[in-house]
């Protein structure tokens, strides 16, 4: 306990630098924005601001683009809540009661409610990844390749089964993921696979240019297919004071959506979205005001919009502690690590702790600041809902062009970043998920590398992966999770609780 | 028939890249499961991909409908043209075009710009060709034509794709002025990246 205060301490001196200060506010900022403005989310805009991380300490950077995942789910609920628009996926949930609440005149006890009920789940949150980060890395360290690579097999099933529509196909774009991430040169013989000959693919395929191609340009493509339908809102809104009422009603709605945002949000392949939909669901089914859902009861945003933003942040156990990114947000921070030089894994909490600690401690300051930006702040939030998308996409373009151009400073990632944009228009229109393949593709080489040692450990036997108990638990979960799949009940109630 | 054409196309597209990538994983060792070779996982991976893919298409069979969207005869014909137009303008860009279009990727960069131009005669292919036109400007005009002139390039041909912008040059005139002085601010005197601003002759 003490030695956690200590290191929290340290944390809190490397986050209140400057320099830390200022980005933990930029990215709070952009996240804010982006969360407001429909048709870009996280992942593009993170894959966007990559390049420019790349001359900024570790830490800094990550601190950046940590702060616009969470600030997204704060930005998020401000439209939903206002104009019964979704910034986010995950704050689609919120629209169902926080507009109604809207409607009834009480939008600013709804925004205050998502934005109190995000900073008491934000900050609980944080605590949980600062205690569970050296409990799970001094358990991590114990873990043989052949651990590892059950346990990435397990978190690619997870994220598979968990990703909206078919759990086949996306098990397929996972694979196909995988398949990609084979382009370059093998690690322990120097062989060029793939390749063609293009010295520019003996390093892999830019993971940049197909985070960037396949979620920013294809976005935009698919964004400007639908005819913009954005209602500039007349709604006041209103006290932002609560009733006593709503303040009993709403507290036990927060603290199960922490709980469940949480434990959802460290899952692999869970992230933000599955929690507030899952909080959702649970508000619906336990809350005391379950009667009042569909009129705009409060219950329907305080519990969602805490899970959400609790999600947010213990996502980050499973990056900072085993290196396994549990969404595609985080596939792009292990992206961005790696692009400074850092394997993450468990001796990151180790090997450098600035990074560790202040990158916890941001968070919390990041969700103190992200309170200030987003309640008194509300009506300039609002007002860059009227910015049009003809005015934003060629913005977005052009920042990721020059973005992929400076990462290489060579054009041939511009080329590539075209070729992964028509790949994502070609997958949105043949309902294939892009999430699981970009997670697939960054876990891809990490279990390539794991599968080899273990064989070669195990002299080629491949009983291993069964004969080591947490290897062999890895592994019953997983088939479990996808024996669970083939039940037509189980699969059904996924595809409500997506659909909202 | 509850046929799933999304499906079938995935699966079928699935399959594909299986067969393709296990047919140039040849080249390379396989090795034993002690001491994997450069082909080990790969075909692992492919027949993996080729199994789900044909079980994506057997599924398909019966879980739809779910009809694709249809291609108009236009869409069609200017695809067919694109592809042609674009690898005949590579080859003619690469050699008889000059220097410029024979280093790096660039012959290359303006067979695909020629391609997607000529893709957004067809509605269909319009929001697409543009947008990927606007990035192959920028690719071609960086290195020599330096940040600001890349800059309106892209800005200009990705606004074609909105109609709106059409009507209305004025507009697109102003926030292609904004936008270069807002990324001359950002990247060069902020992040100062290593780029020409103005042309290198």
């Amino acid at each position: 306990m003490e030695l956690l205060l200590q290191n929290l301490g340290h944390g809190f001196v490397v986050a209140f630098s400057f320099t830390n200060l200022l980005f933990a506010l930029i990215g709070a900022l952009i996240g804010t924005a982006i969360g407001v403005l429909p048709g870009i989310g996280p992942v593009a805009t993170i894959s966007l601001l990559l390049p420019i991380t790349f001359g900024q300490p570790a830490t800094t950077a990550i601190i950046m683009l940590a702060g616009i995942y969470y600030g997204a789910q704060y930005g998020g609920s401000t439209t939903a809540i206002l104009l019964n628009l979704p910034g986010e996926i995950s704050s689609v949930v919120t629209t169902l009661e926080g507009y109604k609440m809207a409607r009834n005149g009480r939008a600013g006890a709804a925004l205050a409610t998502s934005a109190l009920g995000s900073f008491f789940a934000g900050t609980v949150a944080t605590v949980l990844v600062a205690a569970s980060g050296p409990l799970l890395t001094s358990v991590a360290l114990s873990f043989g390749p052949a651990d590892y690579f059950s346990l990435m097999l397990l978190g690619l099933i997870i994220s598979a089964v968990l990703a909206q529509g078919s759990v086949l196909k996306s098990v397929a774009m996972v694979v196909l993921g995988v398949a990609l991430g084979l382009v370059g040169t093998d690690v322990q013989t120097g062989q060029q696979r793939f390749t063609f000959g293009v010295p520019e693919l003996s390093d892999g395929i830019g993971f940049v240019s197909v985070a960037m191609g396949m979620f920013g340009i294809a976005e935009i493509i698919l964004n400007l297919e639908k005819p913009e339908a954005r209602e500039v809102l007349s709604a006041k809104v209103g006290s932002l004071w609560l009733t006593r009422e709503e303040f009993k009603r709403a507290t036990p709605a927060v603290l199960r959506g922490t709980v469940l945002g949480s434990v959802l949000g460290i899952l692999p392949g869970g992230g933000a979205a599955l929690a507030a939909f899952g909080a959702y669901m649970l508000e619906r089914k336990v809350s005391k005001g379950r009667h009042l859902f569909g009129t705009g009861a409060i219950e329907g945003v305080a519990g969602p919009e805490a899970a959400n933003n609790a999600a947010a942040q213990t996502s980050f156990i499973p990056l900072l502690t085993l290196g396994i990114p549990a969404n595609a947000v985080m596939a792009l921070m292990v992206g961005a690590l790696i692009i400074q030089g850092i394997q993450p894994g468990p001796r990151m909490v180790e090997a450098q702790p600035d990074l560790f600690w202040g990158l916890i401690a941001s968070m919390w300051i990041g969700n103190v600041m992200l309170l200030v930006i987003n309640l008194p702040m509300i009506g300039m939030w609002v007002k860059l809902l009227q910015v049009p998308y003809k005015y934003l996409y060629p913005s977005i373009l052009i920042f990721c062009c020059i973005g992929v151009y400076s990462l290489n400073n060579n054009v041939f990632d511009v080329y590539q970043t075209v070729v992964f944009a028509i790949f994502g228009v070609i997958c949105n229109k043949l309902k294939m998920e892009p999430a699981p393949l970009l997670i697939g593709f960054v876990l891809g080489p990490m279990m390539e590398e794991h599968l080899r040692r273990a064989m070669l450990l195990s002299r080629g036997d491949p009983t291993v992966f069964i004969e080591r108990p947490i290897s062999a638990s890895m592994l019953a979960i997983g088939a479990v999770v996808l024996g669970a799949m083939l039940l037509p009940n189980l699969r059904k109630g996924k595809d409500a609780a997506m659909s909202g | 028939m509850k046929i799933n054409e999304k499906d079938i196309a995935s699966g079928i597209l699935l399959v594909l890249v299986a067969v393709v990538g296990a047919y140039l994983n040849m080249d390379h060792a396989l090795g034993s499961a002690r001491r994997m070779g450069p082909g080990y996982m790969p075909l692992l991976v492919f027949v993996i991909l080729g199994s789900i893919g044909v079980l994506v298409v057997l599924i398909a069979l019966f879980n739809g409908p779910d009809p694709m969207e249809k291609w108009t005869g236009v869409d069609t014909k200017s695809l067919i043209a694109a592809v042609v137009g674009g690898l005949i303008a590579w080859q003619i860009a690469s050699r008889f075009f000059g220097e410029f279009f024979t280093s790096g990727y660039n012959g290359m960069g303006f067979g695909l710009l020629v391609g997607f131009l000529i893709m957004c005669w067809a509605e269909g292919w319009r929001l697409m060709g543009f947008v990927c036109a606007s990035l192959c400007v920028f690719a071609l005009l960086l290195e020599k034509g330096g940040l600001v002139l890349a800059t309106v390039g892209t800005v200009v041909v990705a606004s074609m794709a909105d109609t709106q912008h059409v009507k209305k040059p004025l507009g697109v005139a102003g926030m292609t002025i904004f936008l270069v002085a807002l990324c001359w601010w950002i990247f060069i005197k902020q992040l100062d990246i290593r780029v020409a601003v103005w042309p290198q002759f």
